[in-house]
């Protein structure tokens, strides 16, 4: 059984790096599936050049994929970053990154869940390697991390890392570790979640993770009242293989609620081509749980890429939502 | 020059980049890791985590896979031939300073491609005579990978130089080599200026880790 589902992670990986091109085709024309390795990602208008908002509290700016920009108060974070315009070589994003890197601020923190290559790219942070202070991995993950100048921190689960009274703790997600597949075989602590503190703010990222039934509740009993959870929406199919590992949008809303997270923002998903999901499809789907469950848009904050929301002003009170 | 002398060479400048690779990281692993503040809740850890890299099944299933080749033979053209390959011990100067460089017969592509240097060993059927026995040539060698693109997973290069033996036959190759995807597909060009049957192999290398 294990040969079996180490192989499964190796075309995992190949469909990650071939646009998915095979099996896109079921759903799309072959022609559409070749010519969208030939098209530029979509440009974006207006991208934001200054991303600090002094009046914000706690604001978020998605760049696409799992790559976030988070502002609490005056400490800025940023997970998964990926500004590179193929990952794996021959998968293109859509649209191009949210804001570009030149404009990217001093960086307290940046954050890699895992090492997948639509999480962890070091071209990536070559781009902006002089703004990085502190690197977060998780544990047994720097055999992937080239040198850099900057501080790098191994964190194990439930492991907190402290720095000017910003807490960042590594917490449990259900996925996986390895990179190129193959290293399925040892990678097997290299993928994290995590909770960011500061100043009585707190903010979940998942990264990519599928729903299990005692992690979030135990990281929400462990961080009561998050103010906002970035959870991972997609891939949705195959449901009967990525369940384990991809939430759904209607899973990503069970974690929130396990999470007791008072907003939930979606990200991973209509960036990268990467399973047989439609564009649009997760955002849908995501629309019609939100319908279901009477949440509303203060409660899902769905943002397009390369849009900034601010959750919290300086002046408002802590609100339960 | 003898046979051995023109390989000695080569093999010098290698052995010589080897040493300073060696000498520099040996140096950078004094880099003092203690230097964050962790509250650790659970257990302690103030050094980072080696990668437990071993040869699993899939892994040594992967390696069966030959790499195709042609050869042109003289005044018989071009001839399809295998390779596998095989790296006993691979120095890594791309790895991250605060882990191991070196790795036995496993390495990672980033590992690999982001500048190493390995010794391998290199078995090749070349379908030169209609004996299956007879077609084997076996050689040994040094390779230094570099990265050119994207810490070498998208694009990386390598200069090699090796010994060969077939059938009695010995002498020197020099090889240069282009890899894309994480190194797992590559060029090499191998040039054996004694192998006088057929002088130059140009192998489609498929190599996963």
């Amino acid at each position: 059984m294990k040969p079996l589902i180490t192989v499964l992670i190796i075309l995992q990986f190949l469909i990650y790096n071939l646009s998915c091109s095979a099996i896109r085709a079921t759903t799309n024309t072959i022609e559409e599936s070749i010519s969208s390795l030939f098209k530029s990602p979509r440009k974006l208008q207006d991208k934001i050049t200054d991303p600090y908002r002094p009046d914000a509290r706690l604001s978020v700016l998605w760049v696409g994929h799992a790559t976030a920009l988070i502002q609490i108060e005056d400490k800025m974070i940023l997970t998964d970053p990926v500004f590179t315009t193929t990952v794996g070589q021959f998968s293109k994003r859509y649209v191009e990154p949210g804001i570009d890197p030149q404009d990217l601020p001093e960086l307290d923190a940046v954050l890699i869940s895992h090492m997948h290559i639509e999480h962890l790219s070091p071209a990536s942070l070559d781009m902006f390697e002089s703004k990085i202070k502190s690197l977060l991995i998780p544990a047994g993950g720097l055999v992937y991390i080239p040198n850099y100048d900057f501080e790098i921190n191994e964190l194990q689960k439930w492991q907190t890392w402290e720095k000017d009274g910003l807490i960042i703790t590594a917490v449990p997600t259900s996925h996986n570790g390895w990179r190129y597949g193959l290293d399925d075989a040892w990678m097997k602590t290299s993928y994290t979640g995590y909770v960011i503190e500061y100043k009585s703010i707190k903010v979940y990222f998942g990264g990519d993770t599928g729903y299990n039934n005692t992690f979030f509740k135990e990281t929400g009993k462990r961080f009561p009242e998050i103010d906002l959870a970035l959870l991972p929406i997609a891939p949705i199919h195959p449901r009967e293989y990525s369940w384990k590992r991809h939430a759904d949008p209607k899973s990503a809303i069970r974690i929130s609620r396990e999470l007791g997270a008072k907003r939930l923002m979606p990200i991973h998903y209509d960036t990268f081509p990467e399973s047989i999901d439609t564009l649009g499809e997760a955002t849908a789907t995501l629309k019609a749980e939100m319908d279901k469950e009477n949440l509303t848009s203060d409660q899902v904050a769905i943002l397009s890429i390369g849009e900034q929301r601010i959750f919290i002003y300086r002046n408002q009170e802590q609100t339960n939502l | 020059m003898n046979r051995f002398g023109t390989a000695l060479y080569p093999s010098l400048i290698i052995i010589v980049m080897f040493i300073v690779f060696f000498v520099s990281a040996l140096d950078a692993q004094s880099v003092d890791t203690n230097q964050w503040n962790i509250n650790d809740v659970t257990q302690p850890q103030k050094s980072f985590r080696e990668p437990d890299v071993f040869p699993s099944t899939l892994w040594i299933a992967t390696q069966l896979i030959p790499s195709p080749q042609v050869i042109s033979v003289q005044n018989e053209g071009l001839k399809f031939s295998l390779r596998w390959q095989v790296t006993p011990v691979l120095y890594s100067f791309g790895i991250n300073r605060k882990l191991s460089p070196w790795r036995l017969l496993v390495a990672e592509p980033l590992v690999r491609q982001n500048g190493s240097i390995e010794i391998f060993l290199t078995p090749e059927w070349l379908n030169l005579t209609e004996k299956f026995k007879t077609n084997w040539l076996f050689r040994s060698g040094i390779r230094a990978y570099v990265p050119l693109y994207r810490r070498g997973e998208y694009l990386s290069g390598s200069l090699a130089t090796s010994y060969y033996n077939y059938n009695g036959e010995q002498g020197v190759s020099y090889e240069a080599g282009i890899y894309l995807f994480f190194g797992i597909l590559g060029f090499q060009a191998t040039y054996s200026p004694n192998m006088k049957s057929s002088p130059w192999i140009f192998t489609l290398r498929l190599r996963y880790f």
